[in-house]
């Protein structure tokens, strides 16, 4: 007589060979995703695997911190359009919709055991590992710039206390004092995100009447996301307040002195700035890094099938720690390769239907009330890589009313997302 | 005669008693669960519980063939958004039933 042992091995092999079922559930255990970093890659992906598995597959999110604030839209909590509450979302709805939420920090993971050690000790199982960890910081990206520098000269990439330091630093430039912005070298988070946080402040500075301010902005790139939309909107709302300076203008980022506030570049020295703003350069999140499936350049290359790693797969990684080809670090790219992969795990995991990659993105952009601007398209796997298919942009001199509607659907998009990730 | 059984038992019955191979609408025909796969490009902005913010309007329990009426009226620039003509322009007739008959099927939860 079989035992059980017998049966279940037996049965699962049978099933196995008709194709139907995965694996894991043919030894009888429920297959274990497990999620490291809740935010728009991240929630995402465990949310669209425990809803559309309905049971079938054991998710775990792991995320250090309690809230999750979005750095989509902080912009506009920087420029008055919104307040600090209102960027700052709970995870309290996903335990409901089937999501084991761990509080801890993901140190490593050992892939040879398929395991996530966290930093409490604990190491979890995991039949597939979901890695969207966003990017971490590049503090010697910036001669003179350091972690402990980054009070004196807020970064506010990354979303939190630093995002509230920004907005009242800003608050307190005195009409007259200057702003100086750093921007990033690409590939960064948020493409159009400096030109956007430029635009909020310069609002700010032009709505409380400190029109003898000035923000310069030494950028590493000559050219930049939405570049004529945003100058063209400087122009009309913001004459003499933005001086953008790329790198044939200011040779070249030298060196900073937080104690002074002074940012040296090739051809100027600026000294005494009221505020000056660093986005140093990024890479991947430290999980992905520390774990190898980061190439030299620091992001991690993926499938455009599927997000999988081409490292290790049984991995898959998301939003701005992957090379993504042509769709850019954003929330929304983070969320449309979460579903993607969502669909691929668990079609590997329990022979569900498994559908061809389809990506989409849009970013809008506020540079004044009213007034907003949008850059987006769909994205198909073609050549090895995630290509655009149909983008688009903003024109300039649209009219007012379309500006206005653009605005509109940004809000409308933030509430879509916000809903999409946490349900 | 089975066609005005179907009609009959609205949506969740139909679905409970078939599957979701494939929908029968009243005259669009669709693969609801492709179409469910799809539906992961739209929700990001037009929310899945039928809840209206800002500028994005509900698209959940529109009927099929109202659906495909809008999204063709997207891919042929006759109504104007960059952002969804974009997205109807990449979407064959197959996977706007698919959407069309998802999407009809989903009750609004406001």
């Amino acid at each position: 007589m079989a035992n059980r042992r017998q049966f279940l091995a037996g049965g699962g092999a049978a099933f196995a060979s008709l194709g139907l079922v995965a694996p894991a559930i043919a030894q009888g255990a429920k297959p274990r995703v497990v999620v490291i970093g809740g935010g728009a890659g991240g929630a995402t992906a465990a949310r669209y695997i425990a809803k559309d598995s309905e049971g079938k597959i054991a998710v775990t999110l792991v995320e250090e911190n309690a809230n999750y604030q979005t750095c989509f839209h902080s912009n506009l909590f920087l420029g008055g359009f919104r307040d600090y509450a209102s960027i700052q979302h709970s995870y309290g709805n996903l335990p409901r919709q089937g999501v084991n939420v761990i509080r801890a920090r993901a140190t490593v993971i050992d892939r040879d055991k398929k395991e996530v050690v966290l930093s409490n000790g604990q190491r979890l199982p995991y039949d597939r590992c979901v890695v969207s960890p966003g990017i971490d910081l590049r503090y010697d990206s910036v001669p003179g710039w350091s972690k402990a520098a980054e009070d004196a000269m807020p970064h506010a990439w990354k979303p939190g206390a630093q995002t509230r330091l920004l907005k009242r630093r800003l608050d307190a430039v005195p009409d007259g004092g200057n702003i100086i912005m750093i921007a990033p070298p690409n590939p960064f988070r948020c493409p159009p995100g400096p030109y956007e946080r430029v635009s909020m402040m310069a609002h700010a500075l032009k709505r409380t009447g400190r029109t003898r301010s000035k923000i310069f902005v030494i950028d590493p790139k000559e050219s930049f996301s939405k570049q004529g939309l945003f100058q063209e909107g400087w122009e009309k709302h913001y004459a003499g307040l933005v001086e953008w300076l790329g790198p044939k203008i200011h040779d070249g980022i030298k060196s900073v002195d937080p104690k002074t506030n002074t940012v040296v570049t090739g051809f100027e020295t600026y000294r005494n700035a009221a505020l000056v703003n660093v986005i140093p350069a990024q890479w991947a999140g430290a999980i992905a890094r520390d774990s190898k499936l980061a190439n030299d350049a620091g992001y991690c290359p993926i499938k455009p099938e599927s997000m999988q790693s081409t490292m290790d797969p049984n991995i898959y990684v998301l939003g701005d720690s992957a090379i993504a080809g042509d769709m850019p670090k954003s929330a929304f790219s983070a969320n449309s390769q979460a579903k993607v992969a969502a669909n691929a795990i668990r079609g590997e995991l329990t022979g569900s239907r498994v559908f061809p990659a389809r990506y989409t993105n849009t970013c809008w952009s506020l540079i004044e009330t009213d007034d907003t601007v949008k850059v987006g398209g769909t994205f198909e796997p073609k050549d090895g890589k995630i290509a655009s298919v149909t983008p688009f942009i903003s024109k300039t001199g649209e009219p007012a009313d379309l500006r206005k509607q653009t605005q509109a659907e940004n809000m409308g998009w933030y509430a879509g997302i916000i809903a999409d990730m946490f349900g | 005669m089975p066609a005005p059984l179907l009609f009959s038992l609205g949506a969740a019955a139909a679905l409970a008693l078939f599957g979701s191979a494939v929908w029968a609408s009243t005259k669009v025909k669709g693969d609801r669960a492709f179409g469910e796969y799809l539906s992961s490009e739209c929700v990001t902005c037009h929310q899945i519980s039928g809840r209206v913010v800002g500028g994005v309007p509900a698209i959940v329990g529109i009927e099929a063939e109202s659906f495909v009426a809008l999204m063709e009226s997207y891919k042929n620039k006759v109504r104007e958004n960059q952002v969804m003509q974009t997205i109807a322009s990449k979407f064959n007739d197959e996977e706007i039933a698919a959407l069309a008959v998802y999407f009809e099927s989903v009750k609004p939860k406001r």
